[in-house]
């Protein structure tokens, strides 16, 4: 099959609206014709972290309106598309359904083809939009809400090799900003401030480096610096600029260091496989951080693999990589029909044993 | 525009979809199914089946109608996001209409609205030749004494008159908002209960 195809991809699984039009001729690079994405940084700005509640009124909406600038930025109509792709989870539940419903009235009145994307599936075939990536590769997913490495196999294979067993890096650098009095989103603030400090001031752990594998631990790392900001809130009745600057950089260091290392064992994994062009990508909104982004670039070239980061408005949430991931599961001949579920947990390796969650709403990771 | 307009509605403000299609006067379909939960998966084949004993399919509907609560949260969402899909890629206008008002319809204005808000609370709205905003209130017994009530109806009930309204909205022609969810109630929402630091030079 090597017809073009052109798909309306639809994202609403956190606190970005997003929708985009890609096009994919078989053979050809793939081509982002448009890509909106409308955050809600303000609306949660007061309550120190994404509102559920919050986050899905703002996408019931506002994604309409993002899907008529997406297409017509496009200058295409919904009539010149060949399916709609939605992102059918992980995510806030409230928001993952309000994406779904959208997909679904659109793509009945259009009389399209529906396919639910997942949300991790979509960053983890970011690769393969931005830079035509070739199977296997290995990449580390690590946002605010994720934080694992994936053997990426095909379009539907994906082996985890090992993830956070509590909290995520992008929470952790968003508790951090709050604990630090900076605004939120924490990671670009926390990285600005960290220019300025002293990465070695502080002496914090580096939690699950003594035991072999790949699985990570990042809430001890927000404790341990809580308990210095205590001791200097004590000593000082307040936070001095150049602490605070100190203490960014001393987290984002430990931060940093552990996701070197496990990427480190992670590649060493991956090259078992002995693929021809090895490749290691990240994606996630963490991986815009400069300094993460540059040590996972000296760990990849320590094993001869290419370092991929896709460009930054492709790694933190969008719906590109949801139309993207649509393509590429129309042409492994995916269809989902209107009663496709929204999914608040979907771990993309099912075979691997649950990280995080249980119970009734299954694994989360 | 079509002499006989034909509209569908339909409300998944509780535990149900509901749906009915109005062909000029005349409600032509209409059907009502229960169910705690499931109505994002239901949803769409079930305004299928009543198009289809309507004998139309989705390219012949000249209007929507979507019960927009207040209710369950996440029903009225479910509800407002496909009408918002199917409005846009049908190309035809989607009219949010509220339990508060469809209830009302036929009732001599003003009255008085209400509408169980759960936790012994209650939704209530003036309707008038102005409307009053909707408000939520713990006591209904001493609200507006002097003005008649509009009787309380189950909203899986209100999709013929939610047809209704939106035939006669269409037929002024002018331009609406789209469609939102009536929540009244705001999000759950506390700021954050440690204060921050104070930052020293």
């Amino acid at each position: 099959m090597t017809k073009t195809l052109t798909v309306l991809g639809l994202e609403s699984s956190c606190d970005d609206t997003a929708a985009a039009v890609v096009r994919h001729r078989e053979g050809e690079a793939p081509e982002i014709l448009s890509s909106v994405v409308a955050g809600q940084t303000a609306l949660h700005a007061d309550f120190g972290g994404v509102v559920p509640e919050i986050a899905a009124r703002a996408h019931t909406e506002k994604l309409d309106l993002c899907v008529e600038e997406a297409l017509s930025e496009a200058g295409l109509g919904l009539d010149e598309l060949d399916a709609i792709a939605v992102t059918a989870g992980p995510g806030l539940i409230g928001g993952v359904l309000a994406g779904v419903m959208l997909a679904k009235g659109l793509a009945a009145g259009a009389g399209l083809p529906l396919i639910g994307v997942n949300h991790l599936a979509g960053h983890a075939l970011t690769p393969r939009l931005t830079d035509e990536a070739t199977f296997p590769y290995l990449m580390l997913l690590v946002s605010g809400g994720h934080c694992q490495f994936l053997l990426v196999k095909g379009t539907d294979d994906f082996t985890r090799l090992g993830g956070t067993i509590d909290d995520a890096p992008g929470e952790a650098f968003d508790k951090t900003a709050k604990l630090l009095a900076l605004p939120q989103p924490g990671g670009p603030s926390v990285e600005a401030e960290a220019r300025n400090g002293d990465p070695r001031r502080f002496a914090l752990p580096r939690p699950l480096l003594d035991r072999p594998g790949c699985d990570m631990s990042f809430s001890g790392l927000k404790t341990a610096l809580l308990r210095e900001r205590d001791k200097l809130l004590e000593r000082d009745g307040g936070l001095h600029v150049q602490d605070r600057a100190d203490l960014c950089a001393s987290f984002q260091a430990a931060v940093s260091d552990v996701l070197a290392e496990k990427s480190r064992r992670a590649l060493a994994e991956y090259m078992t496989l002995s693929p021809v062009r090895p490749i290691f990508a990240v994606a996630g909104g963490v991986s815009a951080n400069m300094t993460i982004r540059s040590a996972l670039d000296t760990v990849s070239a320590e094993f001869g693999a290419t370092f991929l980061a896709p460009p930054l408005k492709l790694c933190t949430d969008n719906a590109a990589m949801i139309a993207w991931g649509g393509i590429e599961a129309f042409r492994a001949g995916r269809r989902d029909d209107m009663t496709l579920q929204a999914r608040p947990r979907w771990p993309l390796d099912q075979s691997a044993q649950p990280m995080l969650g249980s119970g009734k709403k299954g694994a989360k990771a | 525009m079509r002499t006989d307009p034909r509209i569908i509605a339909f409300d998944t403000s509780a535990a149900h979809c509901a749906a009915a299609v109005l062909v000029g006067d005349a409600i032509v379909a209409e059907r009502r199914e229960s169910m705690a939960r499931g109505q994002a998966e239901r949803l769409m084949p079930f305004l299928e089946e009543v198009l289809a004993e309507a004998g139309f399919g989705w390219r012949d509907l000249d209007a929507l109608a979507v019960g927009v609560g207040p209710g369950n949260f996440t029903g009225i969402r479910i509800a407002v996001s496909a009408a918002r899909g199917l409005a846009l890629a049908l190309g035809v206008p989607a009219f949010g209409v509220s339990t508060l008002e469809a209830q009302a319809e036929g009732i001599a204005r003003p009255c008085l609205s209400l509408v169980d808000a759960r936790r012994g609370m209650s939704y209530a709205q003036v309707l008038g030749a102005q409307d009053g905003p909707p408000v939520i209130v713990d006591d209904t017994a001493g609200l507006h004494p002097d003005l008649p009530r509009a009787p309380i109806a189950d909203p899986a009930t209100l999709t013929p008159t939610m047809a209704r309204i939106a035939a006669a909205r269409l037929a002024t022609g002018a331009a609406l908002a789209r469609p939102a969810p009536l929540y009244v109630r705001a999000a759950d929402a506390a700021p954050p209960r440690d204060p921050a630091p104070v930052i020293l030079p």
